[in-house]
């Protein structure tokens, strides 16, 4: 290996690039493998327009590009850095999504490209999100951490930062369960104060995780000098876990001929497993 | 600051991921904008029947040639003889994207060969 170890200037050799891509690799698949077992997500594959698959594949770099920007081991890395890095996640999750998919047997060689494509994008994405916070929390943060000056000297608490993490949460666990018909019945079947409920007790998980259980990171991560903005912080991360799952929803075409109301339910519903997720993100993929 | 330089393989990983993702977004608008707004178009072929032992089996191929999905397509072969209708048979596809092809079998009792067979896409939903 070209072992240049000027002051300014380090590579990487390839065998640590190698077990980096594998942290990747494992990551992209404990966080993704259920959307990728589950029907509704290769039917949603080839349902949804080309187009749809598109902004679906934007949304997902710009959450790989806010992620890779505020993540620990790379605060220092430059916006150009910050692109590339995003851009190979995608490529690892294509191919890790593509390769599990076709052993599953829901890509065949004789199927048409577009199906292929469709049902690869809508698993792959999720992968990728999945590569992205297995790359940053999975290694054991031995020798690229050093210089960086560590979390523990880190007084302020970058609110842009902890928005990212919120999103990534709320979205890598509410994509497992949004493509599922569950989610539809539970808003038709379900009635509105229940749905309330559902609504509250997703408030009680943020204020438990946020600030009440003493959960890693949060004495750390979380503004909690005031009864304010308590309060605050757990509406705005219910806020988040709200928005991403109607997105998610929209994207798998679930409100597509559905009242308001069912809507309505069905964000609800989904918003359970959002919250649970920015909460816990805003803890644990710093 | 430190700073990390790439190595080779890094830029290999990001020259795939590159080819990879801006392949599939081409493609995508691509067949987003030569993809019209027809409604599900099928069509049916049937194959040569044959003798099993338990019944007569004919191969049923299903093809969608219109820009949109079809859902729980349900398809009805008759048999017929002199204008006289001796049995059916019937096949249900659950998903029939857009210019897909799936492949599935009807049964009968009674030989197939002798008679004539018509096949015909009984409804289907928009899913």
């Amino acid at each position: 290996m070209s072992g240049r170890k000027s002051a300014k200037m380090k590579q990487r050799t390839v065998t640590e690039s190698l077990q980096e891509y594998g942290r990747g690799v494992a990551g992209g698949l404990i966080f993704s493998l259920p959307l990728l077992y589950t029907r509704e997500v290769w039917w949603a594959g080839f349902i949804a327009h080309p187009y749809r698959l598109i902004a679906y594949v934007f949304a997902t770099f710009l959450l790989l590009l806010g992620y890779n920007r505020y993540s620990g081991l790379r605060r220092d890395s430059s916006m150009t850095e910050v692109a590339i890095d995003s851009i190979e996640e995608m490529g690892i999750g294509v191919v890790l999504g593509a390769l599990v998919l076709f052993l599953l047997g829901r890509i065949t060689l004789g199927m048409p490209l577009i199906e292929i494509i469709g049902v690869v994008v809508v698993g792959a994405m999720t992968v990728a999100i999945g590569v992205s916070i297995g790359t940053a929390q999975l290694g054991a943060g031995g020798k690229e951490d050093e210089g960086l000056g560590g979390s523990s000297a880190r007084n302020e608490i970058d609110f842009g930062a902890q928005m990212v993490f919120a999103l990534c949460g709320a979205v890598l666990f509410a994509a497992n369960m949004a493509p599922t018909e569950e989610i539809v019945i539970i808003a038709i079947e379900t009635s509105w104060a229940k749905l309330m409920g559902l609504a509250i007790f997703s408030l009680l998980i943020a204020f438990l995780i946020l600030h009440y259980s003493d959960f890693k990171g949060a004495a750390d991560f979380v503004r909690a000098d005031h009864f304010a903005v308590i309060l605050l912080g757990t509406v705005v991360t219910y806020a988040i876990a709200l928005g991403s799952s109607a997105l998610i929803l929209w994207f798998f075409g679930s409100f597509e001929g559905v009242p308001l109301f069912t809507a309505l339910g069905q964000t609800v519903a989904l918003g359970v497993a959002a919250t649970l997720g920015a909460s816990a993100g805003r803890l644990l993929l710093q | 600051m430190k700073k990390t330089k790439k190595n080779w393989l890094e830029w290999f990983v990001f020259a795939l991921g590159l080819i990879l993702v801006s392949a599939t977004l081409s493609y995508l608008i691509y067949a987003g904008a030569s993809m019209g707004h027809e409604p599900p178009s099928i069509e049916v072929l049937l194959g040569t029947p044959e003798k099993q032992q338990f019944n007569f089996i004919v191969p049923v191929t299903v093809l969608n040639h219109g820009d949109e999905t079809a859902e729980g397509v349900s398809i009805e072969v008759v048999m017929e003889t002199g204008g006289e209708v001796k049995a059916r048979g019937e096949l249900e596809v659950a998903f029939l994207p857009r210019h897909a092809t799936r492949e599935g079998w009807v049964t009968f009792e009674q030989d197939p060969r002798t008679s004539q067979l018509k096949a015909r896409v009984l409804g289907y939903q928009k899913p």
